[in-house]
């Protein structure tokens, strides 16, 4: 599950993983840092772990991404980790309950939510209220998964514009729940599923000549929070502490800011 | 899984051999004893301790596991029908490309399941060569319970037709001859004669395809997807539940592992009791 690699950008899919190689087993100034992120985070975090190494000469930054439920069980069983990054205050919220944070987190970049449609668009989704049509395949991310509890809370608000029926509409279109958001967002890329809800920055490069976008009503769309912070148990307190300042810096927010993410600030 | 009974006691220790090597091969084999028993009993110790068991009995725990058994039980059915004949002809046939044949079958078995849900995507997902005419017909595959039942048919299929194309191979052709010389038609003596001979091979081979299949992960997951009800089988429950709530992962675990005891026991049960042989 956490594999260190080169690069990153094209991976994005099945990869899971990126982040740089240092060399074998340069212990002497360098050392690793393990950060377990959102998989909304895949590929801004691949560029942001290039520069780190590269502004520290001899340090191996290793990366897992997955969905932020599923790293707050890892940590809580004892993953070992240096820093985590989730796209939900509530993942945070309970790894700092649980005494796993050291210190205080951080909110260092909001996102949103979109629908994707294959772009040849077979279930003819053009506005946000489509998705609710009879036979359309959504997908979904699975449960307690911030990118399907976010696009539960947007349905949840859609009542009065929509009706009574909107929400339970959709959600009887539910055909798959994937273990996180690229995992979903990928079932509209391979064109399995008619729709799929996720962030505007799952809306990279290397999909755009398969996916359309359907934007969701700015009053019914929610504001996505990552937090970010050190672990108790990191085995590299002093690269956890560099790694969350380069994240937060202006430099990681430019590059967070290419990637569609909107500035914490 | 079990002809193995027979092959252990022709191949005893030899006698007199030094007792440094038989008392390391009892100690491997208590090694292996440990190493297996010691992960399902902490299943069990967890299950009691946390009173997990109650998420035995949750509508995901249940539905998972019904799901389960309706797509083994078809595809067993459809190996048993389609499979039966085909190791037939594969064990007596020879014919040009039969082994071209022989390694295709046994492809599934090393290829790892998530390359052959992959595989199965591309063949019969929406973007696939198949689908598309099936689209026309008004037939869609992906994320039914059909598309379940066809990963476990793929991974399982060569565990099933392997082991009875082994047994059909077995039985004496001069039996069959025999039967045929005394005015038996075909299909009597393949079903009265060569079945019956081979039956302890069939059955075998059933339980590691049903054993397969049960287990089969991968190929569901990408080829399927996972919803409640419908193509989320008792693995794919497991693993949807490991990443939310570890006790209820582990209480499945040890439902489906009661579960698939409970079938194994039934089957040597009835076969023993059946025909006498201990398959």
């Amino acid at each position: 599950m956490m594999v260190s690699g080169v690069a990153l950008a094209g991976v994005a899919d099945c990869g899971r993983v990126s982040g740089g190689e240092g060399g074998g087993g340069g212990k002497q100034q360098g050392g690793t840092l393990t950060f377990l992120g959102a998989s909304s985070l895949i590929d801004a975090f691949g560029v942001l772990a290039n520069r780190f190494e590269e502004q520290n000469p001899g340090v191996k930054v290793k990366q897992s991404f997955e969905s932020s439920s599923t790293l707050l069980a890892q940590i809580q069983r004892g993953a070992p980790a240096d820093v985590f990054a989730s796209a939900a205050e509530e993942e945070m919220n309970r790894a700092i309950k649980d005494g796993l944070v050291k210190g205080e987190a951080e909110v260092f970049v909001k996102n949103r939510e979109i629908v994707m449609v294959p772009k040849d668009n077979p279930a003819n989704i053009n506005r946000f209220r489509d998705v609710a049509k009879p036979d359309v395949k959504l997908v979904l991310a699975g449960k307690e998964v911030p990118a399907a509890d976010y696009a539960l809370e947007i349905l949840g608000k859609s009542k009065d514009e929509y009706g009574a029926e909107f929400e339970k509409d959709v959600l009887s279109n539910v055909v798959s729940r994937e273990s996180d958001v690229r995992a979903s967002v990928n079932r509209v890329v391979v064109g399995d599923a008619d729709a799929t809800f996720g962030y505007a920055s799952d809306y990279t490069p290397d999909i755009r000549d398969n996916v359309k976008v359907v934007q969701i009503p700015p009053d019914l769309n929610i504001v996505a929070t990552y937090p970010i912070a050190a672990l108790e148990d990191a085995k590299s307190p002093g690269l956890a502490k560099k790694w969350v300042e380069l994240v937060t810096s202006e430099e990681g927010q430019r590059v967070l800011k290419k990637w569609n993410f909107k500035p914490a600030a | 899984m079990k002809g193995r009974d027979k092959v252990g006691s022709s191949t005893r220790l030899p006698r007199g051999s030094d007792t440094l090597t038989s008392g390391l091969a009892v100690a491997s084999l208590a090694l292996l004893a440990g190493f297996v028993s010691l992960p399902l009993l902490n299943l069990i110790v967890w299950t009691v301790d946390k009173g997990a068991w109650r998420a035995m009995g949750s509508p995901v725990a249940v539905d998972a596991l019904l799901l389960s058994v309706r797509t083994t039980a078809m595809t067993m059915a459809i190996l048993l029908l389609v499979g039966t004949p085909a190791a037939y002809v594969l064990a007596r046939a020879d014919f040009r490309g039969s082994r071209v044949i022989n390694i295709l079958i046994d492809i599934p078995v090393v290829l790892p399941p998530s390359a052959a849900g992959i595989a199965l995507l591309l063949a019969f997902g929406r973007l696939g060569l198949v689908e598309q005419y099936l689209n026309v017909v008004g037939i869609t595959l992906s994320f039914t319970t059909a598309a379940v039942v066809m990963a476990e048919v793929f991974v399982a299929a060569p565990f099933y037709v392997r082991q009875a194309a082994t047994g059909f191979g077995a039985v004496d052709r001069r039996i069959e001859e025999a039967a045929l010389v005394d005015g038996a038609s075909r299909s009597t003596v393949f079903f009265k004669v060569t079945v019956p001979l081979a039956f302890p091979a069939l059955v075998a081979g059933t339980l590691t395809a049903w054993a397969r299949a049960l287990g089969e992960f991968g190929a569901t997951i990408i080829f399927a997807g996972s919803f409640r009800g419908v193509t989320q089988t008792i693995s794919l429950a497991i693993f949807a539940e490991f990443q939310r709530d570890l006790d209820a992962a582990v209480a499945l675990s040890v439902l489906v592992l009661g579960f698939a005891f409970a079938v194994i026991l039934a089957v040597r049960n009835l076969t023993t009791r059946s025909t006498g042989y201990r398959a």
